[in-house]
């Protein structure tokens, strides 16, 4: 809110606000991160889970809690004790025997009045038939723990949908889990990064130079003398400098001469200003260009001229963007904000004023750049928030689920370079092929809640064996290669000896020691992790994971194999 | 349908055990991983003490604490005890998924017990809506483990130097783990304290971000920015104004009067930006926080507490800090002991400051120097007096001291014991002047 010169105070009183509406109180500490814009982004979101698992229901109790518009769970299992056990979205008195589908959007419900939610307790394979069309309505789809040969079926399905939504491909077992996130393109144009754009202090523009070279310091009132803002006092003392040296320090010795002529501006130990304007010297010698991130992204647009006709609205931006940092002095967009500084308020604001006139004059120019490069349709609000958060967009060119699976030269070097991170993948990996091939259900699965201990002992499936599980790692890397103490490591997690023999004997014939173990607090970590990742593919406002994010809960730690 | 089976043990109404109710947790129970300790005695010995003699305490019913009580619950434990002594807020309804709209008011304690027992059964929560500091030594020694989720640091301070207190070297039982998470946004922390064997709170309080504090004068002549407008209705003109009428900043007329007060102000001075959140973010020093990020550390935390108790797999050793801006980021270290930390280190913290410091220069530097942060500190050298805060008429006494230098009271080498009524412990200084 701005006001004008000419309101009086009460014309000040009435555009004043009073206490927020209960909405807005209530996602309060969310919407101090990502604002209304991302607030409505999730309140427009339709989100698929498919399982009803512990997991699943941790993520969605944190995507439903912030207000997400829709969700639906896909299952078609019966709630069995050992889910009651597990999993705090079904009810012990009453989900027993009944679809977990149903009992999990029932109490998910409860969290939030604002959020709609569905159950499908179809089978998975009968809406695969379906093809493509009962996916493509939803915003992201997160599958858990489903087996191989689904998410094989699953992932190209959503992958050849252009604009379909991105699949979050979640496995756990035990203390192990990891995610992969497979997407397209992922954008962040409202960008929260921590670094701070440009002051152009090397490359002052007009206004900014003149108000630094036609300050009088020497004859300068003091306490006007003390409330210079630091960007000033560099501006002068860099062109001072140069007029002197005829260009920039560049030497550690010249950097530091630079420095020391700051200082010597100061009239009274007491002038904080140019203190500041000293601890600040850097940005007067450092050269304010492109940042990498910005030039690799240009690096992936075609070359300039090539018309851009039918292309994203973020490509078409990039290459405005692009066109204005061509010309000189080759820098981004003008940001009309100023950090704080030791200054007074005249001084302050008035260069926050040389700013921002500035910047509105830089903005007008990219807006044309956006027209000449054919965005004329690109909302206003969007190309402005581009040109503001220009140093810190991100765009992201996502992968295909399984692609690292199938590289077989990238899998053996990442097991060089990562190889905890790798080991833990290719181990979830295996169990995942496994299972596949022998589903073990939970001996009561069949919802026969009356099966007796005995009974469901004589009934237990064959366990996966670390023999069976390194086979197939070995298949997957090759037969050449040697498999390290961080494989054992992360295979044993899932399939160890009942008496240790592990030790002993290699690990071979030894049964899983939590194959299908879907523990309350991975199963919380990741739900925590999992609705993070969504929230920021919805809002599109964070960066999420590119690649495949390893959990060990074990020893503690988290990993990404790029 | 059928219902896990009803029992009565010990003349309660208790439902037992249904069969496969622990499917999942038994799996790495009833075997060990490669990088299990080989003390780990898988099967009923480690169940039987999980589920009928471990006592833990949740201090906190707050974003973390719904979440660790659910956890801890869901993973066995039966006897969980909690503290908090907040009632619940409609902001709170975004995260803390145990409370509802017609909650609000409530206290958070009892309800979040109440909740947790409902859902899941045989479990017994046992509440106290009220403050830590209300709890002597002999209730802290009840307990096996203690997890926190609180977002105060004092409330940090206490409990931490309180356990390390506990702590007696003839006891094995005197020392309990105490494992603290903390969040903030997309960010957050878990770590595992062993009370006089790791690093403590207290060793790492210079890890902490320092708060924003604006000058005085800023605030009082050269505003700049719309916080600075906000701090002078919050500072100045509150007390000018109102008198002895305290500020409440949950009560939204008194937001409303700070905020009508701090537009004006900016409005005079041209400064853009001044809302009514903004107002109500600097006046409450308010913290993003989402349900999330909740989940994440507070799992993370109930994971420790799980393998602590039953040695299913090594514990965090000690530090797990999570990023989660920007991909997902993690460093998982060991924060190491400070010789010098006024909790676990039992060395004097050496100081050296300029021979012209007075008394209050000092209590300044205490209060606003990272790794001791000390508010209202007493300062005392042998058995004289330097500076009181309290008694009135010890402070009154002592209180022509504080203009003094500090060399005129204190030699050079001198030692200094610094107290405050917040923190149960006392800080030794050793004074050298330069």
């Amino acid at each position: 809110m701005s006001f004008s010169e000419s309101q009086d105070i009460e014309g000040a009183t009435t555009a004043i606000q009073s206490q927020p509406d209960n909405k807005t109180r209530r996602y309060d500490r969310q919407l101090r991160l990502w604002a209304a814009s991302g607030q409505t982004a999730l309140e427009q979101a339709r989100v698929l889970l498919i399982s009803a698992s512990a997991l699943s229901t941790s993520t969605l109790k944190n995507l439903v809690l912030p207000g997400v518009g829709h969700f639906t769970i896909l299952d078609s299992a019966l709630t069995t004790p050992a889910d009651i056990g597990n999993n705090f979205f079904l009810d012990p008195d009453a989900s027993l025997g009944r679809h977990r589908a149903d009992e999990a959007v029932r109490l998910l419900l409860e969290l939030n009045e604002g959020v709609e939610g569905v159950a499908d307790t179809s089978d998975i394979e009968s809406v695969l038939a379906q093809g493509p069309s009962y996916f493509s309505a939803f915003t992201l789809v997160i599958a858990v723990n489903l087996p191989q040969s689904i998410i094989e079926r699953l992932s190209p399905l959503l992958w050849d949908i252009p604009t379909g939504p991105p699949l979050i491909v979640v496995r756990s077992a035990g203390f192990l889990a990891e995610f992969f996130i497979q997407f397209h393109d992922h954008d962040v144009i409202e960008s929260h990064s921590e670094t701070a754009p440009s002051l152009r202090v090397d490359k002052p523009f007009p206004e900014l130079l003149n108000h630094a070279l036609q300050l009088d310091l020497k004859n300068m009132d003091p306490t006007d003398h003390g409330h210079i803002p630091y960007v000033v006092i560099l501006v002068r003392a860099l062109e001072d400098w140069k007029r002197e040296h005829g260009a920039p320090p560049s030497t550690y010795a010249e950097k530091r001469a630079f420095k020391e002529s700051v200082m010597k501006m100061q009239r009274h130990q007491d002038e904080e200003n140019f203190e500041e304007a000293a601890a600040n010297a850097y940005r007067a010698y450092t050269s304010s260009t492109i940042p990498s991130s910005v030039q690799a992204l240009f690096d992936t647009l075609p070359p300039p001229d090539t018309p851009l006709d039918g292309q994203r609205h973020f490509s078409i931006l990039l290459s405005a963007l692009r066109a204005f940092t061509s010309e000189p002095p080759h820098v981004l967009p003008l940001s009309a904000t100023l950090p704080d500084m030791k200054s007074d308020t005249e001084n302050y604001v008035a260069l926050q004023n040389i700013y921002r006139r500035r910047a509105d004059e830089e903005r007008a120019v990219f807006r044309q750049l956006v027209r000449d490069a054919g965005g004329a349709d690109i909302p206003a609000e969007v190309v402005d928030l581009f040109c503001k958060n220009a140093h810190a967009i991100a765009g992201l060119k996502g992968a295909r689920w399984g692609d690292l699976d199938t590289d077989r030269e990238k899998l053996v070097s990442r097991l060089q370079t990562a190889p905890r991170e790798m080991a833990t993948h290719i181990a979830l990996s295996a169990l995942s092929a496994w299972l596949s091939l022998n589903p073990i259900t939970q001996t009561h699965a069949n919802g026969n809640a009356n099966a007796s201990a005995q009974n469901a002992a004589s009934l237990a499936p064959p366990l996966p064996t670390a023999e069976a599980l390194l086979a197939i790692v070995q298949g997957v890397v090759g037969i050449d290669v040697e498999l390290g103490k961080e494989v054992h490591d992360a295979v044993g997690e899932a399939y160890v000896s009942p008496h240790s023999a592990w030790r002993s004997t290699h690990h071979l014939h030894d049964s899983a020691r939590a194959p299908t173990a879907d523990l309350p607090n991975v199963a919380a970590f990741m739900g925590g992790l999992i609705a993070q990742e969504a929230i920021k593919m919805i809002t599109k406002q964070y960066v999420p994971v590119n690649g495949h994010c390893v959990i060990d809960l074990v020893d503690t730690w988290t990993g990404i194999i790029a | 349908m059928a219902t896990p089976d009803v029992a009565r043990v010990n003349g309660s109404s208790h439902r037992t055990d249904w069969h496969d109710r622990y499917y999942h947790v038994d799996q790495v129970l009833d075997r060990p991983g490669p990088r299990t300790d080989p003390s780990f005695m898988a099967g009923a010995g480690v169940k039987e003490f999980l589920r009928t003699q471990c006592k833990i305490l949740v201090i906190g019913a707050g974003g973390l604490g719904c979440e660790i009580l659910a956890n801890l619950a869901l993973s066995g434990f039966k006897d969980i005890h909690v503290i908090d002594m907040d009632t619940i807020d409609i902001s709170n309804l975004n995260r803390q998924f145990l409370f509802r709209p017609k909650d609000v008011g409530k206290p958070k304690a009892l309800v979040a017990a109440e909740y947790i027992m409902k859902r899941v059964p045989g479990v017994t929560v046992t509440p106290y809506f009220g403050k830590i500091q209300d709890k002597d030594d002999d209730y802290y020694m009840q307990f096996n483990l203690v997890i926190c989720g609180l977002d105060s640091v004092e409330a940090r301070r206490w409990i931490n130097a309180t356990l390390v207190n506990l702590v007696d070297p003839e006891n094995p039982e005197s020392l309990k783990p105490l494992i603290d998470g903390g969040t903030e946004g997309f960010k957050g922390q878990a770590r595992v304290i062993l009370p006089t064997v790791t690093s403590c709170y207290e060793c790492s309080l210079d890890m902490l971000n320092k708060p924003t504090a604006f000058p005085i004068c800023t605030i009082a002549n050269t505003p700049r920015l719309p916080e600075h407008c906000i701090e002078w209705a919050s500072v100045l003109e509150w007390p000018r104004v109102q008198g002895e009428k305290k500020m409440d900043t949950d009560d939204p007329e008194h937001i409303q009067w700070l905020y009508n007060i701090a537009s004006a102000r900016a409005k005079e001075f041209k400064i853009e930006g001044v809302t009514w959140q903004l107002t109500q973010g600097v006046v409450k020093n308010i913290i993003p926080a989402i349900a999330s990020t909740n989940a994440i550390i507070a799992a993370s935390c109930c994971n420790e507490a799980f393998k602590i108790a039953t040695s299913s797999a090594a514990y965090l050793n000690n530090y797990f800090m999570l990023i989660g801006t920007d991909g997902v980021y993690s460093y998982t270290f060991e924060h190491e002991k400070r010789d010098d930390c006024p909790v676990c280190g039992g060395e004097s913290l050496e100081v050296s400051v300029p021979r012209s410091w007075t008394v209050e220069r000092l209590i300044e530097m205490l209060v606003e120097k990272q790794d001791i942060q000390i508010k209202k500190p007493s300062l005392s050298s042998g058995a004289k007096h330097i500076y009181f805060q309290a008694p009135k008429q010890l402070e009154e006494a002592t209180r022509p001291n504080l203009e003094k230098p500090l060399v005129d009271l204190v030699p050079d080498g001198g030692d200094i014991t610094v107290t405050a009524s917040s923190l149960p412990f006392s800080l030794s200084l050793r004074v050298t002047y330069v």
